[in-house]
């Protein structure tokens, strides 16, 4: 029983991780219609910024701060300069261009930290006793975190005036501009919001594996995993299919196989997709010809 | 008009075609020689490295530790009067990049052997042209499997104990230690089950007691939280890792959370200063085994490597790869001293054949002859202590598998 425990809580913290991520790519995708591949690389430069200023002894609290500011900063900037000159509806141009954003922020984060791997600090250390089972408070801190940065996102969306700015953006760009709606200032919004929340699951994972310029790439895939499963048009989806990447994933690893636990969480997307395509959550969308 | 105008064209095309193959033919032919001649100056050798990429963080520093080397003995007049130069070129780890940075090394710059290059499938990719077409040497290459030795090719020398004989030495050092029952927890890519598998049966063949179990993990794996349960459901005595650094990293921190605290092996990949600064104080006690003594070994020959680096590589650490970097780098060294006249590509080579004997100090001896092109089976036994990787005894050698 302990054990179980202890793998649900870990699967719980790593799907938050996947989650936020995942309703980062989803508030970004929504808005401007990108599928933003740089989020994780964009995310890592923050990370290294962040370590960086715990080097110097600043504290972690304000390295996460920063690592937020300097990933939204840099998104804003990789928007305005190579994706906003596409035009809207460059669905395929933009994820290109985003790949090889990524590709050149990786380099240019191993060309400046190195590529060794750098250590990156718990925002809280020790365990708690739970049914007998030593539970990382960590992991405790990471479910909380999620669960409040996705509460705030949902008051943002459903309460406030800017959030309903936002969904009618996200709605239509175009009926959003007639009736008088800033659609690029509301495109900027959803791209520092989505990099903001990529920034903050970036920091609550990376202290588990390490920090090297590829550090993020295996969590925004398996956000990709939980968008896909959730249904990339919705930010419950987003939210929910990352928590059952994550427990699914844990589960499989220790009742079935740690080196299968890929391959059945993917299968198990797969066979949602092939029952429900547009995702648990999604809405599936007609072409008229 | 028209037509005799038609015609020469044709004719001229035609010229022009088989002026265009003979002149490709000729530049094949002059690639096709049998190695580059030697300079009375200078030793020119090449290398392909990844200097960027997700395996910049070996090439680098190895990079650094050969470089340190080369430019100390360069100061001190070089081999017999030679300075070396030694021409690195960032492949990346790509292996097609590595064949077009071969045509490079071997037929522009001319160098006379490979030294202290890096990666397996990079360093085979590039085998046809370099050892084959052309016949230069490849010299001291990290990384290697078991089929570049065995039958040995011409040209082909190594000086890095096989994983395979890495995973036995840890096997054998379990079992002195007293376990009975191990556990073998690697990545499931094949490189690493082929090495994984070696355990067992040398484990065996010291103690036919020894029960050996095998729990294999996803590659790149960061959530060890499971894989620590079914370690712990095992009830094993003891663990042997053939992971990455950073996996190993992940596996001893969960394992410290959980409270699972058993003596704990591995080899090379993870005897790394990175699997310290990333598991912390959780890496305390991880026995491995290395290539090369422990960079803070207190023998004059490692005081030697950490003095050169900070004087001729000052922004670089002085850890475990730049170490080997330079131990290759002062094998070459050593053996091309032995050259009685031209340093050319067969001088080199037949030197290495006849080297039988060649002490660098930092590494095992190596120990090469005709039959017989890698240098050693040897590791070296360390273990972290104070958070430092620290010498265990001398270097040893394994058991024979199979």
């Amino acid at each position: 029983m302990s054990q179980f425990l202890l793998v649900l809580v870990s699967g719980v913290a790593s799907g938050a991780v996947y989650g936020l991520m995942g309703l980062g790519l989803v508030i970004i995708y929504r808005a401007t219609d990108v599928v933003n591949f740089a989020m994780a690389s964009l995310a890592t430069l923050g990370l290294y910024v962040a370590v960086s200023l715990h080097d110097r002894g600043v504290a972690t609290v304000l390295g996460i701060l920063a690592a937020v500011a300097i990933t939204v900063a840099a998104g804003l900037l990789v928007r305005e300069t190579v994706i906003r000159p596409l035009g809207q509806g460059q669905l395929f141009s933009a994820l290109v261009v985003t790949m090889g954003v990524s590709l050149v922020l990786e380099s240019l984060a191993g060309s400046i930290w190195g590529d060794q791997p750098k250590a990156f600090p718990n925002l809280v250390d020790g365990t708690v006793r739970w049914s007998g089972a030593a539970v990382p408070v960590q992991s405790l801190v990471t479910i909380a975190v999620a669960a409040v940065a996705m509460g705030l996102v949902g008051y943002l969306f459903a309460r406030t005036t800017l959030g309903s700015a936002m969904r009618a953006v996200a709605e239509s760009a175009d009926t959003a501009r007639i009736v008088g709606l800033g659609a690029q200032r509301i495109a900027r919004l959803s791209w520092a919001l989505g990099l903001g929340l990529a920034a903050l699951a970036a920091c609550l994972y990376a202290p588990r594996s390490g920090l090297v310029p590829t550090a993020l790439v295996a969590p925004l895939f398996r956000a990709f995993a939980g968008i896909f499963l959730g249904g990339l048009t919705s930010m419950y989806g987003a939210v929910i299919g990352g928590l059952t990447i994550g427990v699914l994933d844990n589960l499989a690893a220790n009742y079935v196989s740690a080196s299968f636990r890929d391959t059945f969480v993917f299968s198990f997307t797969v066979l949602v997709l092939l029952i429900r395509p547009q995702g648990m959550f999604g809405t599936r969308t007609f072409q008229r010809v | 008009m028209f037509r005799t105008t038609k015609r020469f064209r044709r004719t001229l095309g035609t010229l022009a075609v088989v002026a265009a193959v003979s002149l490709t033919a000729n530049a094949c032919a002059d690639q096709d020689s049998s190695g580059s001649a030697g300079s009375a100056t200078e030793i020119h050798i090449g290398a392909w490295l990844p200097l960027t990429g997700a395996t910049a963080s070996y090439g680098v520093p190895e990079k650094a530790g050969a470089d340190a080397y080369f430019k100390m003995i360069n100061e001190s007049g070089g081999i017999n009067g030679r300075k070396v130069k030694w021409t690195v070129k960032d492949n990346a780890a790509d292996p097609q990049q590595t064949v077009q940075i071969a045509r490079e090394l071997v037929g522009q710059d001319k160098v006379v052997a490979i030294v202290n290059a890096n990666g397996t499938s990079q360093a085979e990719a590039a085998f046809p042209f370099v050892l084959t077409q052309s016949k230069v040497p490849v010299l001291n290459e990290v990384g290697g499997s078991e089929s570049w030795y065995d039958p040995p090719r011409a040209g082909l020398f190594g000086t890095q104990t096989l994983y395979e004989d890495q995973a036995a030495a840890v096997a054998a050092w379990a079992v002195q230690d007293g376990a009975k029952k191990i556990l073998v927890v690697h990545s499931d890519p094949a490189a690493f089950v082929n090495v994984a598998e070696q355990v067992g049966p040398v484990a065996k063949k010291v103690d036919p007691s020894v029960e050996v179990d095998r729990l294999p993990v996803k590659y790149q794996t960061t959530d060890y939280t499971p894989v620590i349960s079914k370690v712990k459901a095992a009830k094993t005595q003891a663990v042997i890792l053939i992971l990455t650094s950073p996996e190993a990293a992940a596996f001893l921190k969960e394992a410290k959370l959980q409270g699972l605290d058993l003596p704990t092996y591995a080899y090379a990949p993870v005897a790394a200063e990175s699997t310290v600064s990333l598991a912390k104080d959780a890496a305390e006690g991880l026995k491995a085994v290395q290539l090369v003594k422990a960079p803070s070994d207190p023998d004059p020959a490692v005081a030697e490597f950490r003095t050169a680096m900070a004087k001729y590589e000052p922004g670089q650490d002085a850890g475990f790869l730049a170490l080997w970097g330079w131990s290759n780098a002062k094998v070459f060294a050593q053996i091309a001293k032995t050259i009685k006249g031209d340093v050319t590509s067969q001088a080199i080579s037949a030197a290495y054949a006849k080297a039988s004997s060649v002490d660098p100090g930092v590494s095992p001896v190596m120990k090469f002859s005709a039959s017989d092109h890698l240098g050693t089976r040897s590791v070296q036994r360390v273990e972290v202590k104070n958070g430092v990787w620290t010498s265990v005894g001398d270097f040893y050698t394994p058991p024979a598998r199979g």
